[in-house]
């Protein structure tokens, strides 16, 4: 028998060998314990079973056989998802209608969610070894059918929430996978720099919020940089509006333009910044530009986001980004980040940032801020 | 980088010559949200409809102070008011919208339809 800790690097590997409770029964673990071939199997097998099992923690164990004919035993981080139905008032959590074993349901939407739910996680773990939002297994919850007509989704701190949409502008929040991403995001924001959600760093929570949504409909999908839409919210407008998406986030100020709702007032650079006093400092208009970053920088270095763009923004995200970062603090980070990967990349970096107006053309990314 | 340009319209001026006949304009924006729109609802009500619309406001605790709100994607309210010569304006997290505030927000929501200006 063939023992692989999941899938990916050695760090990864560690990590996954120290997540174990729930599927693996206590009597393989028993056996793993004891194997002298496969020693950091059986030393986490050893301590699953002399660690109290927080509940919360879940593990999903992968047979195969691979080409010599062995069995091949793969154990890795898994969701622990709860969904909850607010049937149409503004009272949560709501009633539980589908948690984490139990089988699809009638209700579109509380799959949607589910299935959005579990697309982001299996993101979080692929790309950035993150086991849920908090890195520790956290359980995700989400009430769907929020309100009446309620025309918005959002992240209250502990959970996601999905309105239905009136039915003239908006058809529901669950459709999206890049929207549950989003709020997902703001998860992972709030239990990493803790991002105030003011001024520019509000726009930079809302812009990795973007960030982890994009990322999870590529991976999803199975995406490159160049063939992904970078849009936010592709298929939550009703057919009657002018617009294709929320936002986008390699061309901001483009997602719509309706006679009702008016153009996409999304910034593409600083030099519309928008000074408001409305929605936190326009936090939902100036993520415009560091969207564009981003995505910029990610189509420039090409393959796959999440593998090295993502992977720079997460480290600047997580390596000690002060709560109260400025656009110009946060490129620093990122560019200092795509440094260590290699001169050419953090050189991408650089040009992106220059793109949007955050740095200047020559590199000083203390120009602006 | 180039100087961000002037503040945008943002918020909801009050002004003399856009009250109704009793001197009563009363205006409310919803910001925030996923989708970062913001819709702007307002009354202008004359005659008779003053006084209803003065209880409702009165019975708003403008002096409160508000905690901030929490978590991401969440509405903002901005509540403005002028009664004659008298001024109110309140911002709101949307989960602290309640009570009077509510039914006033309600009261203006039935009463226009609304604009999704920015």
């Amino acid at each position: 028998m063939t023992i692989h800790e999941g899938r990916g690097g050695p760090q990864k590997q560690a990590q996954q060998a120290r997540i174990h409770q729930g599927i693996v029964p206590s009597y393989l673990l028993a056996k793993l314990a004891e194997s002298e071939r496969y020693t950091r199997a059986a030393e986490a097998a050893r301590q699953t079973l002399i660690a109290p099992a927080p509940a919360e923690h879940r593990a999903q164990l992968s047979l195969s056989i691979d080409e010599n004919g062995s069995l091949v035993a793969t154990v890795e981080a898994a969701p622990n998802r709860t969904i909850s139905d607010a049937h149409g008032t503004e009272t949560l959590p709501g009633t539980v209608v589908r948690t984490e074993d139990e089988p699809t349901v009638a209700d579109v939407a509380v799959n949607q969610a589910f299935d959005g739910l579990g697309a982001t996680f299996q993101m979080l773990l692929d790309a950035f070894q993150r086991n849920s939002i908090d890195g520790r297994g956290l359980p995700l919850d989400a009430t769907v059918h929020y309100g009446s007509g309620y025309d918005n989704a959002f992240w209250n701190g502990e959970r996601m929430v999905f309105g239905d949409g009136d039915g003239q502008v908006f058809q529901g929040f669950t459709a999206s996978t890049t929207v549950i991403g989003h709020e997902l995001g703001h998860g992972v924001v709030q239990h990493t720099a803790g991002l105030d959600y003011e001024g520019q760093p509000g726009a930079l929570n809302e812009s990795l919020a973007d960030v982890f949504g994009a990322l999870t409909e590529q991976h999803l999908l199975g995406q490159t940089a160049d063939q992904a839409t970078w849009l936010i919210g592709a298929g939550i407008f009703t057919p009657a509006v002018h617009g294709k998406a929320l936002r986008s986030m390699l061309h901001p100020g483009t997602a719509y333009h309706d006679p009702e709702l008016g153009k996409d007032p999304q910034p593409a650079d600083m030099s519309g910044y928008v000074k408001t006093t409305d929605d936190n400092g326009g936090v939902h208009l100036n993520s415009g530009i560091p969207n564009r970053a981003f995505a910029l920088f990610a189509v420039e270095l090409g393959g796959y986001a999440w593998e090295t763009a993502g992977s720079v923004w997460y480290r600047a995200l997580t390596g000690g980004l002060s709560a109260s970062a400025t656009f110009a603090q946060f490129a620093k980070a990122t560019i200092a980040e795509a440094d260590a990967v290699s001169p050419s990349t953090g050189d991408a970096a650089r040009t992106a940032w220059a793109s949007v107006g955050v740095i200047k053309a020559t590199g000083d990314e203390r120009a602006a801020g | 980088m180039s100087e961000p340009p002037a503040d945008p319209p943002v918020g909801i001026p009050v002004d003399s010559d856009a009250a109704g006949d009793d001197g009563v304009a009363i205006r409310v924006a919803r910001s925030g949200g996923i989708a970062g729109m913001t819709r702007r609802w307002s009354v202008q009500p004359s005659g008779g409809e003053a006084a209803h619309w003065i209880v409702l406001v009165e019975q708003c605790p403008w002096d409160e102070k508000l905690p901030r709100g929490t978590g991401a994607d969440r509405y903002s309210w901005r509540i403005e008011v002028r009664i004659r010569r008298e001024r109110h304006e309140q911002v709101i997290p949307e989960e602290h919208l309640r009570g009077p505030w509510r039914a006033l927000v309600d009261a203006v929501q039935e009463a226009d339809a609304g604009t999704a200006a920015l």
